[in-house]
């Protein structure tokens, strides 16, 4: 089984930060601490009134580093998944 | 699966929907904005993408049409479940739901079931006017004939949503707008819960006790139960335990757990985000009284909105909700000690 920790990003590409700054974290599914599975939805973030879901990366124990109602721009690392 | 998966109330209910739709081909859900929009307020999450335009279907802005349609449906062996975007529209098909939904199984001595989910948004605190910010709890509580569900939390949202479909008698499910956990509207911080991802039911006419307490009862539905809830607290620290009881449902009302909780507290206060007059809180008051006129030893108070249109105003609305500064100074109130 992989170990290490790995990265849980707002995608590159999610939307084009010189038309609309910022967006927001509007929910996490899991609390700090909880184990998660690949693949599952673990947040939620809005732009612009709309919503994409963030899922797992990989399986683990999920740290949270931006928080409910926190400022994202794509590329931003909200949270880590440690594996293993 | 994550064991601590938590869901915000829409999703919990989506989750629903899409179990018994898988379940049962008999199930479908119409509505405006149900399909590509998934549901105004998020209830219809993903459906349209699983299931397809067939059972998940957009309907014209004709309440009166797609309801009445709905009865219909129901009546001929499917198991409809249809969203009223705001239950404040409720007037132009008010027909179809209390002289046909809630009637027809009596007219045929049972021999024509109803098995109809009328799913619908409700509460204000979030500046909508008059005609947009409406419980109306008590309008369907009142007839004879209609189950009533108010969840207050994604846990309960789903299991009664559950029940709701698979019941074969119509049932008004009454969610608050305030508490899906949309990206627009802040929702308190319990109304998203662990949700199982296996389906579950909760049985209707169960209340909640979701704190103990012994110098007070606050029984709360909906919106309210977290109001109560943020006065349990403070009251906490001015010596005063508060017990918290989550109705769930109006009808059937759970009157048991109510009188029991009043016996030992002997202090009680109603919150309701419905009016205050010929409501809920009413209803619950009496339901102690009349059996037990001697286990109150203070006033019963009513937490409720007051017998006017709701303001478009911020702060007028402000005034009026029954938030948790009123619902602890109802129990100051009655216990003598405020």
């Amino acid at each position: 089984m992989a170990s290490g920790r790995i990265q849980v990003r707002v995608p590159n590409d999610l939307w084009d930060p010189s038309e609309t700054e910022e967006g927001v974290i509007a929910n996490w599914f899991c609390e700090d601490g909880a184990q998660v599975e690949q693949g599952a939805t673990i947040a939620e973030v809005a732009v612009e009134k709309s919503t994409y879901d963030v899922v797992a990366p990989a399986a683990g124990t999920l740290t949270i580093a931006v928080p409910q109602d926190g400022v994202v721009q794509p590329g931003t690392v909200i949270g880590y998944i440690a594996m293993g | 699966m994550p064991s601590s998966r938590k869901l915000t109330v829409s999703r919990a209910m989506s989750e629903a929907i899409a179990q018994e739709m898988r379940a049962d081909p008999q199930t479908f859900v119409m509505g405006e904005d149900v399909g590509a929009f998934e549901g105004v307020f998020d209830s219809t999450l993903g459906l349209l993408e699983e299931f397809g335009e067939e059972r998940v279907r957009d309907t014209p802005i004709s309440e009166t049409g797609f309801i009445g349609a709905g009865v219909g449906a129901a009546m001929s062996g499917m198991r409809p479940i249809v969203e009223l975007m705001f239950v404040d529209f409720i007037g132009v098909c008010m027909n179809a739901v209390y002289n046909l939904a809630a009637k027809n199984t009596y007219f045929s001595a049972g021999n024509c079931k109803v098995p109809m989910v009328l799913m619908t948004g409700t509460g204000g605190g979030y500046n909508d006017a008059a005609q947009h910010s409406q419980a109306l709890h008590a309008t369907f509580a009142h007839l004879p004939g209609l189950k009533v569900v108010a969840p207050s939390n994604a846990y309960d949202a789903k299991g009664l949503l559950t029940t709701a479909i698979r019941d074969d008698n119509p049932v008004v499910y009454m969610f608050h707008k305030g508490l899906q956990g949309l990206v627009w509207m802040a929702s308190p911080a319990g109304a998203a819960t662990e949700v199982p991802e296996e389906s579950y039911t909760i049985p209707f006419g169960e209340a909640r006790t979701v704190r103990s307490g012994r110098d007070v009862t606050i029984v709360a539905i909906s919106m309210t139960v977290h109001g109560a809830l943020a006065a349990a607290e403070e009251l906490a620290t001015e010596g005063i335990e508060a017990e918290v009881i989550d109705l769930r449902t109006l009808v059937p009302l759970d009157r048991d757990t109510v009188i029991e909780s009043v016996k030992r507290t002997g202090h009680l206060v109603v919150a309701d985000e419905d009016y205050r007059s010929y409501g809920l809180t009413s209803e619950v008051i009496t339901s102690v009284v009349e059996a037990h006129p001697d286990y109150l030893k203070g006033p019963p108070q009513r937490v409720a909105m007051p017998d006017i249109p709701v303001p478009y105003s911020r702060p007028m609305e402000d005034a009026m909700l029954p938030n948790a500064e009123r619902i602890a100074s109802a129990a100051r109130h009655t216990t003598g000690r405020g």
